[in-house]
């Protein structure tokens, strides 16, 4: 039963960082029919963009895991395979026409706007952390302090 | 030079030397690579804000033109929030109280500045229109800001204790981001079209969605690449089992740490 519960209030939990953004969508789209016009396009694209650089990004931490593990090789090939099939996947793709091209002349350009764009968000992402995280730590440093934390300590 | 040369040279490169700084300050263990690293940070960011001047034929110029307008509001909201929370209830270093003041002026003018790019006329224009990038960033941070806000609202009230003054604030500040977003939906800015800002703000979802989805699928490839690894190793090679003499002395050294003394102990 506790075990129940505690998965019920992860699931609220984690609902309640979705609930506001979607509910903020669905105002979009009930004000503004039309806003749908190229998301699936942007996903495709923010998930194969993102997909490559995490993964690059992990290959790259894996050389601290290689100082533990006497600098194995198996691991450094498979993350390279990995990163490497995002991006023949996103070449693939981009290369089927309209699929996921956006207003970019060229496949190269496409990909280069998705890079700066994964950056564009990545930072906006970082900014609202900044802001929701750091009023909530300002918050929480400027509480009164609580004199006693344990009755023994009375 | 060729546009496309100038513009590896002045704004993509500069790039990569951004991210191996970051990487190198991050992994590296030496204090020189990781000094190295910040060098490197410094050195591609500022050129990469340069891109309006040095590369302004190139569509990337825009990203650099958009980094140098929020670098600005960004600077104060960190400084006065860093001012505002040091200077709390901090047992060691805290900070004085004209500097908790200059911090919450900075947080009220950073957020201002970045209201007067909506609502106002500091809205980032490059070369004649509004900067793109702008747009992503602006509808993003609102967007993530809100599922952050209440998110962290039950995260306090499930985890913290006693955390009412948190609640409120972070109530607050929801409430201030929702109406932002409605007031955006419903009204033009002076040079932010609602109907635009309203599709912006549904592709940030789409942008950020694909994100969460593209790094979680980039997790579980490296946590199934080092499982996977994990289990091809050989077993390690076991010890032969202890010896009756062995055991002996074992239980001897046990006896003598673990008899005698009196029951207070």
């Amino acid at each position: 039963m506790s075990e129940q519960n505690s998965r019920a209030s992860v699931v609220i939990l984690g609902a309640s960082f979705l609930f506001f953004p979607l509910l903020l969508c669905g105002l979009a789209l009930v004000l503004y029919g039309h806003v749908t016009n190229g998301a699936f396009v942007r996903f495709g694209n923010s998930l194969l963009t993102s997909y490559t650089i995490a993964s690059f990004v992990l290959l790259f931490s894996l050389f601290v895991y290689g100082d533990k593990r006497k600098r194995p090789i198996s691991p450094l090939v498979g993350m390279l395979g990995a990163a490497l099939v995002g991006v023949m996947v996103s070449f693939m793709f981009l290369s089927q026409g309209d699929l996921l091209m956006e207003s970019n002349g060229s496949i190269r350009a496409q990909a280069l706007s998705n890079i700066i764009r994964f950056s564009t968000t990545f930072i906006a992402i970082s900014i609202s952390a900044l802001i929701v995280g750091g009023i909530s730590f300002a918050s929480l440093m400027n509480s009164p302090t609580k004199q006693h934390i344990f009755d023994e300590e009375e | 030079m060729e546009e496309t040369v100038l513009a590896f040279f002045f704004f993509w490169a500069p790039g990569a030397v951004f991210v191996m700084g970051a990487l190198m300050f991050l992994f590296a263990k030496e204090s020189s690579v990781k000094r190295a690293g910040q060098i490197l940070v410094g050195v591609g960011i500022l050129t990469i804000l340069l891109a309006p001047w040095t590369i302004p034929f190139s569509p990337s110029s825009s990203f650099g033109h958009f980094i140098g307008s929020i670098v600005g509001p960004t600077a104060l909201l960190a400084v006065g929030i860093y001012n505002l929370s040091f200077s709390g209830n901090v047992p060691v270093g805290r900070l004085s109280m004209s500097e908790r003041r200059s911090g919450i002026v900075m947080i009220m003018l950073g957020v201002l500045w970045f209201e007067g790019m909506h609502w106002w006329i500091l809205t980032p224009t490059y070369p004649a229109e509004v900067n793109g990038y702008w747009f992503i960033f602006w509808s993003t941070t609102l967007l993530v800001s809100t599922g952050l806000a209440a998110g962290a609202i039950m995260l306090t009230r499930r985890v913290g204790d006693n955390r009412i003054q948190e609640q409120r604030l972070l109530t607050v500040v929801l409430l201030m981001l929702v109406s932002l977003v409605i007031m955006g939906f419903a009204f033009d800015g002076p040079r932010v079209d609602a109907e635009r800002f309203a599709h912006e703000f549904w592709l940030a979802g789409a942008d950020v969605f694909g994100m969460l989805v593209g790094f979680s699928l980039a997790i579980f490839v490296f946590a199934f690449v080092i499982a996977f690894y994990e289990s091809q190793l050989p077993e390690p090679s076991r010890l032969p089992a202890p010896t009756e003499d062995e055991l002996t002395r074992a239980a001897g050294i046990i006896a003598a740490h673990t008899e005698g003394g009196t029951s207070d102990e």
